[in-house]
């Protein structure tokens, strides 16, 4: 089953004089379940693309159909509630709300979703043991390493059940340790859940956990391979 | 959530946030606080002059009040006063001789306005009685075979009616403010002594202290040892009723003290039994009616009834009596609306600020809470709710701190006593006991509510302008 379409799809930057083809017809298709890592070097047009996928950003031209809804069809409001429905994102630098818990953080979303309160501990909880944080439930962000931060993170991510998760450079701030452990939680997760993984990075300890690597250049896809 | 995570985030930068409530806190606490001061002031100054002054509505011949002519009576002075105590509203009634002359003693003169009243009842229209200096008399009570008169302090001092003595009192005062035991002992021998001059009784300290001793403690001495002379005489000239220039010897029967020079220096207060002999009037002839009424907010109400009553005669409140009463009350209303305006307009303006600043700073976390699905709608209302919560907890603080210092100040008052001549002068008290209405308390939290809510809108239509994109670009 497909839950990401992406058709022909070219981002140009004119906010300058000069004219950045940041992304050159990229064209790929996402089964629910993948575990799919995005490398290529920087300026390539990895950030750029997540951005797209994920609804952040729009394409210059060219589709991107996620469980087959056209994201161009939406208004920005749709698109945002859109967002919380479907999809997750982990962010490079954690981009947790620094004020509130690590269960206020990850129960966020689904408050916004108006989640039965009962539901929402009981998933928040789950989750949170799932990244191995259940001790640390009331810790607010400062009080976290950047690994717990990126934990917690993906937690949040996965709160609302989405369709994919878009994780742009999870790693690039975690130190190796952290980078296995976090690894290791999120292909249990993409497993037992079933979620789709997909994320960019650089680290090449990495691209090894990953099921399918895509490589990309100059805003173009160079190579696509899956391994079992 | 919205609302815990707004509030949080208000505590996010404690220091700043603090600084705002603070400022805030001390805006609202100083508008408050000087509108009670005010307020205190005006309506203790309307009830002065209501009470110890005019009194609430005036009867008179209409043309009476152009030149005081000592024959424009009221005419059936006992039917008018049994219509007027009829009409409801009206508490009690004075009735008055008024007469224009001078008062004399042996060394000063000074033109006064000659009340003649029956002193029982004007107690009960008016409060001068309350207001004696203890030790000059009293109003009218202690029986006499002389005239009476009843005057206010500042007419005492200019008729000079002050006597200088040093007594036991006095030295002990003196000693209690470190008067040196030399000085003291060379005052001793003219203890007991009384001077009636002011020069006699600087004579005689001349004569015992040096030239350096007068100069570092006369004024001292000389403000400790006067003291108003009680049942001292005075002579009250004027023409009567067959214009024939008349007078007679006076004994001071009390010396009110009222905050108010001019009425103090104008006015001076006579038997009519006594007045009457010495004009020629008949005992139960009088120019003028004073009323009280139960409730000073019934003025326009009883004085359109009493005008309705005699039509050939002058009803005048005291709104028109003194004008500048009514238009001082009306005058501040607007100056407090002038003050909560530029109180509020800094707590906009602080509040746009610290939120503009706030915004800014959390580009990058409102463009995540946008890209994991917080739609417009509410991160809207998140910065709405942070600007309230950080109005309203400043605003609240204000009105606590308020509402504490006004409860305390209210039954102490506030003694303005270094200014106290400035303000007598101007007829207000110099302790003045800060009011505030519960419904202006209401009207100012209403404002500061409104006020935190319109800055709030700037700053969250700026959060709303965020590309989540670019805001999680930015590092
Ligand atoms: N807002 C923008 N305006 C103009 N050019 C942009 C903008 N955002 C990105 N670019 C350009 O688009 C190209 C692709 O950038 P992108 O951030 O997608 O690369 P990336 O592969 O994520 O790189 P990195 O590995 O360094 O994160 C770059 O040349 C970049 O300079
Ligand atoms: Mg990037």
């Amino acid at each position: 089953m497909k839950v990401l379409e992406i058709k022909n799809v070219h981002k140009i930057y004119n906010s300058s004089e000069v004219k950045v083809h940041a992304v050159n017809g990229v064209s790929l298709d996402f089964e629910k379940g993948e575990f799919a890592a995005i490398v290529g070097p920087s300026g390539s047009g990895k950030t750029t693309l997540l951005n797209m996928i994920g609804g952040l950003d729009t394409p210059t031209s060219g589709e991107i159909m996620v469980d087959h809804i056209n994201l161009a069809g939406l208004k920005s409001s749709a698109l945002i509630d859109f967002r919380m429905r479907n999809i997750g994102f982990v962010f490079q630098s954690y981009n947790l709300i620094p004020v509130l818990t690590a269960k206020e953080n990850v129960e966020f979303i689904m408050s916004l979703q108006k989640w039965d309160k009962k539901e929402r501990d009981q998933r928040t909880l789950e989750l949170l043991k799932a990244v191995g944080l259940e001790d640390r439930i009331n810790s607010r962000p400062s009080k976290l390493s950047g690994g717990q931060q990126q934990r917690v993170a993906v937690a949040r991510a996965l709160a609302s059940k989405p369709k994919f998760v878009l994780a742009d450079e999870p790693t690039a701030n975690l130190d190796s340790k952290s980078t296995e452990t976090l690894l290791d939680i999120m292909e249990e997760l993409n497993r037992e859940e079933g979620i789709t993984f997909i994320f960019s990075t650089h680290d090449a300890r990495v691209v090894k956990k990953a099921r399918r690597v895509i490589t990309v250049e100059d805003g173009q896809v160079i190579s696509d391979e899956r391994k079992n | 959530m919205i609302w815990k995570t707004a509030w949080k985030n208000v505590w996010r930068n404690k220091v700043r946030s603090l600084v705002v409530i603070i400022s805030i806190t001390i805006g609202i606490f100083g508008g408050i606080f000087g509108v009670a001061v005010m307020n205190g002031a005006i309506a203790q100054r309307v009830d002065a002059a209501l009470n110890e002054e005019i009194s609430h509505i005036h009867i008179n011949d209409p043309a009476f009040r152009d030149n005081y002519d000592i024959q424009l009576l009221i005419h059936n002075h006992e039917q008018v006063l049994t219509t007027i105590l009829e009409t409801p509203g009206v508490n009690s009634v004075s009735s008055r001789t008024l007469i224009t002359g001078m008062a004399n003693t042996a060394t000063k003169s000074a033109g006064v306005q000659i009340i003649g009243i029956d002193p029982e009842k004007e107690k009960e229209v008016m409060r001068l009685n309350e207001t004696t200096i203890p030790g000059t008399g009293d109003f009218f009570e202690t029986a006499s075979r002389h005239n009476l008169a009843y005057i206010g302090e500042a007419l005492a001092k200019e008729l000079n009616i002050i006597r200088y003595r040093i007594d036991e009192a006095v030295l002990d005062s003196l000693a209690a403010q470190e008067l040196p035991v030399e000085v003291l002992d060379k005052l001793v021998p003219f203890s007991g002594k009384r001077f009636t001059s002011e020069k006699a009784f600087k004579n005689e300290v001349k004569g015992v202290l040096s030239m350096k001793e007068q100069r570092e403690y006369g004024a001292l001495i000389k403000e400790e040892a006067w003291s108003f002379r009680t049942r001292s005489k005075m002579t009250l000239t004027f023409l009567d009723s067959e214009q024939m220039q008349t007078g007679a010897v006076f004994r001071i029967a009390g010396i009110f003290d009222i905050k108010n020079s001019i009425f103090e220096m104008g006015q001076v207060l006579v038997k009519n039994e006594d007045l009457s002999i010495l004009t020629g009037l008949a005992a139960n002839d009088y120019h003028q009616m004073i009323v009280r009424l139960d409730d000073v907010e019934s003025t326009e109400e009883v004085t359109a009834a009493l005008s309705g009553k005699f039509p050939g005669m002058e009803v005048m409140n005291w709104k028109e009596i003194q004008p500048d009463l009514a238009m001082m009350t009306d005058m501040v209303q607007k100056m407090y609306a002038i003050f909560m305006v530029i109180i509020l307009a800094a707590l906009a303006f602080g509040i746009v600020n610290t939120m503009l600043m706030v915004v800014l700073e959390r580009t990058k976390e409102l463009g995540m809470l946008t890209a994991i699905g917080m739609n417009k709608k509410r991160v809207f209302r998140m910065i709405m709710l942070e600007s309230i919560f950080l109005s309203m907890v400043g605003g609240v603080a204000g009105m606590i701190v308020s509402k504490i210092l006004i409860g305390l100040t209210a039954t102490r008052g506030i003694n303005f006593a270094s200014y106290a001549e400035g303000f007598e002068a101007m007829g207000f008290a110099a302790h003045i006991y800060p009011s505030i209405s519960t419904s202006f308390f209401i009207t100012v939290t209403v404002l500061i509510i409104i006020t935190g809510v319109l800055s709030s809108i700037y700053p969250a239509l700026k959060a709303l302008k965020l590309d989540p994109s670019e805001a999680l670009r930015t590092e």
